[in-house]
């Protein structure tokens, strides 16, 4: 066994438990919120927060493809929806 | 740290069900649905995940073109379980499928009744049955 190797493990779990914190509020505000472009955005950045978890749980190969769908192509097409049916939500 | 990572997860996918069901919205629902779809995905890349005490920071490949058994049961013992991430990889491109279907249904619904409110859209539906009953 190395010295320090149970630091990088527990820097990795710290790692992860904070990523998985910090997409909680962007999930609540992106239910929440009024106005559907800002709800777009913050279901964007919880992506990109995903996306860091799940390279951080070792499927590289994963976040190859979600990054393209789920942070780039979703939010173009719900963008493109938002711009036709209206920002606001009555 | 893991078990709050696994707990909020869960919790996500709970907020964004949640999202699904009470919003009258039909984009806010097809968000939210994009969201539980996420979080699920991100629970079966969970289940496969194993740490590997050695020296984490190593990605799980075979490093010999020769592998000797020992080399063999290092990598079985480091590796994580792949099966969930080709389910996922396969999850993620069929949801996107899914996704664009969705969104043009809802568009066809707007262009159908000029608004994406769930309560107005079964207000006209009722109406317009009514009308044709009566």
């Amino acid at each position: 066994m190395q010295v320090g190797i149970g630091y990088v493990e527990n820097l990795i779990f710290i790692l992860m438990g904070i990523v998985s914190l910090t997409s909680i509020p962007f999930v609540i505000l992106a239910v929440k919120s009024r106005d559907l472009l800002m709800a777009v955005i913050y279901s964007a950045v919880q992506s990109t927060l995903y996306s860091l978890l799940l390279f951080l749980l070792l499927a590289p190969d994963i976040v190859l493809v979600y990054v393209a769908v789920s942070v780039g192509l979703l939010p173009l097409l719900t963008i493109l929806l938002v711009k036709k049916v209206g920002r606001y939500e009555a | 740290m893991f078990l709050i990572t696994i707990a909020s997860l869960y919790l996500n996918i709970a907020i964004s069900i949640y999202g699904v069901i009470a919003k009258p919205n039909l984009v806010k629902k097809f968000i939210a649905l994009t969201i539980a779809q996420d979080s699920i995905n991100t629970v079966a890349i969970l289940m496969g995940y194993r740490v590997w005490r050695e020296a984490i920071l190593q990605p799980p490949i075979l490093l010999s073109w020769s592998p000797s058994p020992k080399d063999l049961q290092d990598f079985m013992n480091r590796a994580v379980d792949p099966l969930p991430q080709a389910l996922v990889l396969t999850a993620i491109v069929i949801g996107l499928a899914v996704n664009i279907f969705l969104v043009s249904t809802i568009l066809h619904l707007y262009r159908h009744f000029k608004t994406v409110d769930m309560d107005e859209i079964s207000k006209l539906k009722r109406g317009a049955i009514v009308e044709e009953t009566a």
